[in-house]
């Protein structure tokens, strides 16, 4: 857990690193270059760094149009400016004209932890996942955001990337096989399935080891893409250890504990706890301390889990 | 410019009419449609697709083409029927239109309708859309045009004004919109439910290069829409005056035939009117 990472820069990284290997990406700044860890991109590719000011609407049709053409516009920006605002023009320009777009919302989650409501993105994976054919990849540290980049560029298609802001521990080994679709499983239990993704992954894993420590067997998985959901691997979840957990730094309504519950209530129903934000504009603060009063700390979650458990 | 002798012109002149002709067609399909922005916009379609822009049917995907987008997605009769008649499919296909499924809806589809660039519906998305695949042309060394075609109560949209500045701001000279000045929109003239006047001086203190010119004169439209860039560096737009529901004299400048419900009577009247102009222009 040493391993701090900075998101942004990490994916700034990444960004250089994909573009040296396809010509076609572009990178699409609504003002928002710098914060978002794109200035080694601007410097080294300033021809394919295309700025816009703040025009999140526009952006949005604008890479539609590019990608119309063959470049492979990276859209990066503060989470709900380029989700929740433009959300009319993601459906449309790049989901419904399946267009081969990247959006990356950044400082997603409460990680805004002293901006307030306007700049925290809880709705996000709620809003993106209902447009049909967009890709939604909620990174769990800062190995899979390099990957997501990479196996973003790859795929064909929109699709919408969520990172934070504070540095983030590093979970994952360098060289696992990432694949969009494919959850994770960090640690093996048979009591309960615990699912943590993006911002908060490294809280589901603290909390899976002080449960470990007290004798509670908790399976974890990494779901680092929230559509496609790992069908295959929740179902196995469900069968194997009777009772799901889900962990998320985003609205209840919507996000990955409602697409397990979605998929699981027809396949295979347990008993499950969501954990999240639940149905409120929150507060501001330093943000571990806010995450702690939303109960998304690494202890607090596993008091949760401990008392789902009885 | 491209001058149009007069032969030319009456050779448009012809097309245009075959192409409201398949507009008909099309509404007596679907017996219902947007007909009054199909009607004033389709001179200008007819003098795109059959004098001004560099396209082939059988390649509707040949990357050296010019662009079309139909920023204001309902005025689709009009495209159907002119890429119709382009040959970029059967006209039998007008007959489906309004049938469960068909491949021409109430507004474009790009994956169904050969021809068709993008998915364009709702309002304020298309300048943008545009604006990206001009600098995608540019980006790429390609000298392919992209034109648009607006509608006037469309502009409210503000989305519109941060594609025209981005549009200017990045010197999209590649780039023309046509805006189909119909003065009407649903609720009434178009300047009493959102004033976008003195629109010329809007578009240019937007840093667009403007022209105004008589929407159904077509040399006034081939000549104007060829002479592009209007001036290097800018992107160029047309306020082009038009008639809404042109050439059914019964639905001229009716805020009603916005969307038509027809009856057989009306198609009946339709029918004989186009006649008459067709009967007209070979006299």
């Amino acid at each position: 857990m040493n391993d701090l990472r900075d998101p942004r820069k990490t994916f700034g990284e990444a960004l250089v690193e994909a573009a040296q290997n396809n010509p076609n990406i572009v990178a699409i700044s609504a003002d928002s270059s710098s914060g978002s860890g794109m200035t080694p991109f601007q410097q080294r590719f300033p021809d394919r760094h295309i700025e816009f000011g703040i025009m999140e609407q526009g952006i949005m049709g604008f890479s539609a149009g590019l990608a119309t053409t063959g470049k492979i516009p990276f859209v990066v920006a503060i989470a709900p400016f380029v989700t929740a605002r433009p959300f009319e023009m993601f459906r449309n320009d790049l989901g419904y004209m399946r267009q081969n777009v990247k959006v990356v919302g950044r400082c997603a989650g409460l990680t805004y932890s002293d901006l307030g409501a306007t700049h925290q993105s809880l709705d996000d994976i709620a809003i993106i996942r209902t447009i049909p054919g967009v890709t939604v990849i909620n990174p769990g540290d800062p190995v899979d955001i390099v990957k997501a980049v990479h196996a973003a560029a790859a795929h064909i298609g929109p699709v919408y990337i969520k990172i934070g802001s504070p540095k983030m521990p590093v979970l994952m080994d360098e060289d696992y096989p990432f694949q969009i679709g494919r959850g994770v499983v960090m640690q093996e239990g048979a009591d309960v399935t615990i699912i943590g993704t993006g911002t908060v992954l490294s809280k589901a894993a603290e909390a899976a080891r002080i449960l470990k420590q007290k004798g509670i067997g908790a399976r974890l998985i990494n779901m680092h893409t929230i559509k496609p959901l790992d069908r295959e691997l929740v179902l196995k979840a469900a069968r194997e250890t009777g009772k799901i957990v889900t962990v998320e730094e985003g609205y209840l309504a919507g996000g990955l504990g409602s697409c397990i519950a979605e998929f699981l209530v027809t396949e295979h129903p347990v008993p499950m706890k969501m954990i999240g934000i639940d149905d409120l504009f929150c507060d501001t603060g330093p943000y571990e301390d806010l995450l702690a009063m939303y109960g998304l700390q690494g202890d607090k979650i596993a008091k949760t889990v401990e008392q789902f458990l009885g | 410019m491209q001058k149009l002798t007069k032969k030319e012109k009456t050779e448009l002149e012809k097309i245009a009419v075959q192409n409201r002709k398949n507009v008909l067609r099309l509404m007596k399909a679907g017996r219902m449609g947007h007909i009054g922005g199909a009607l004033s916009a389709i001179d200008i379609l007819t003098a795109l697709y059959f004098k001004i822009m560099r396209v082939d049917s059988q390649k509707p995907n040949w990357p050296q083409r010019d662009r079309f987008v139909l920023s204001a997605g309902h005025k689709c009769l009009a495209l159907y029927a002119t890429l119709a008649q382009k040959g970029f499919f059967s006209h039998a296909i007008l007959d489906t239109y309004g049938a469960l499924c068909s491949k021409l809806g109430g507004h474009p589809d790009m994956y169904k309708v050969p021809g068709v660039e993008t998915n364009t519906g709702a309002l304020g998305h298309g300048l943008s859309i545009a604006g990206g695949m001009a600098m995608g042309l540019k980006m790429d060394g390609l000298d392919a045009r992209v034109y648009v075609i607006m509608g006037d109560g469309e502009l409210a949209e503000g989305s519109n004004w941060e594609a025209a500045a981005a549009a200017s701001h990045h010197k999209l000279d590649n780039l023309l919109v046509f805006v189909d000045r119909n003065h009407l929109q649903i609720s009434g003239p178009t300047v009493d439910v959102m004033s976008y006047e003195p629109l010329d001086k809007r578009w240019q203190a937007f840093g667009w290069s403007v022209r105004e010119i008589d929407g159904h004169d077509l040399k006034q439209i081939v000549e104007n829409a060829t002479d592009i860039p209007f001036e290097k560096g800018r992107p160029s737009v047309i306020i082009a005056d038009t008639v809404k529901s042109k050439g059914l004299s019964f639905a001229e400048n009716k805020v009603d035939y916005h969307y038509w419900k027809a009856t057989d009577e009306d198609l009946a009247i339709a029918q004989r009117e186009l006649d008459e102009i067709e009967g007209g222009i070979s006299e």
